[in-house]
């Protein structure tokens, strides 16, 4: 799921540019430098996962875990996956960069949203968690596409038509992705529970001294 | 006078009778035909055979658009150095 160069009109294109912007300081300015290590590897894991393609029949989705990063970093999410998109837009040829913001608040605001449904919805069980990983990754997905009906509507498109087809294509990756959330953020609750509180709420201040 | 149209005649006769680069002409049409069809079947066999090797340097584009190990070990390093430098900074700053 990524906006090609050229697609959408240049007002949606700066718009989106400097709407991600003011989002990727807020996410920077939320960081703490002891989150430093997991946000370089939830993004490290977004980057990579756009290449895991599961053959779907003649055509093949990949996985996209907005919904993931967002549950284990919450606000932080947004500034993982607009680097995320950025490396993959200059190695790997994915979307453009002209239509990069665009593409950043396609998967960064599910992301968010995804941080806060898992926050609200994740209980002090085992069950519980896999569970609130499996909405957070499924949700985190079908609003992607959602965005990018909106986005591709912007630039002249039938917006339920768009938003049909996108829906259509990523059922599979929708159930994929609550799949492997559950599974990531079940195992993360047994050995490492703490990865799971994101900075959504406030962190402590630190002293600088 | 006879003698001339006599001349003519067994030229004629002699012409028709050469083996010429047309088909028309009997002694030389099986074998004409035999060429011609070898040819035609060479010519099928070739554009099979290029065809095949068209697909495969589209196949061969197609693989060659896709990323590689080294994109991917790229990207991991680009993102582990600039949350390493990121780190350094803040480490900096609290020092």
């Amino acid at each position: 799921m990524h906006i090609s160069d050229g697609v959408l009109p240049v007002s949606v294109t700066l718009g989106g540019y400097a709407v991600s912007a003011a989002l990727a300081a807020w996410s920077a300015r939320r960081t703490t430098s002891d989150q430093l290590p997991k946000v370089a590897v939830v993004t490290s894991a977004f980057f990579v996962a756009s290449l895991v393609h599961i053959p779907l029949g003649p055509t093949s989705a990949h996985l996209l875990l907005p919904g993931l990063a967002g549950a284990l970093l919450g606000p932080v999410a947004f500034i993982a996956i607009g680097l995320g998109l950025l490396l993959q837009c200059l190695l790997f040829q994915f979307g453009g960069l002209t239509a990069l913001g665009a593409n950043a608040l396609m998967m960064g605001l599910p992301a968010i949203a995804c941080g806060w449904l898992f926050q609200a919805l994740k209980g002090n069980t085992h069950m519980r968690h896999a569970a609130a990983g499996a909405a957070a990754g499924a949700t985190g997905t079908a609003m992607a596409a959602v965005f990018l009906a909106g986005f591709l509507a912007a630039g002249g498109e039938d917006f339920f038509g768009v938003a049909k087809i996108a829906m259509a294509a990523h059922v599979p990756v929708i159930v994929i992705e609550g799949a492997v959330s559950a599974l990531t953020i079940g195992f993360l609750f047994r050995v490492k529970p703490e990865l799971l509180e994101t900075g959504l709420v406030t962190p402590k201040k630190e002293s600088h001294d | 006078m006879m003698r001339t149209s006599a001349i003519i005649f067994v030229l004629l006769v002699l012409l028709a009778a050469a083996p010429g680069p047309t088909c028309a002409q009997s002694p030389g049409e099986t074998d004409c035909k035999a060429v011609t069809e070898l040819l035609e079947k060479q010519n099928r066999q070739l554009s099979a055979e290029l065809r095949q090797v068209r697909r495969e340097i589209a196949a061969l584009g197609a693989r060659m658009d896709e990323p590689g190990i080294r994109e991917v070990f790229a990207g991991i390093g680009y993102i582990l150095g600039l949350f390493g430098a990121a780190a350094l900074v803040a480490a900096r700053r609290k020092g």
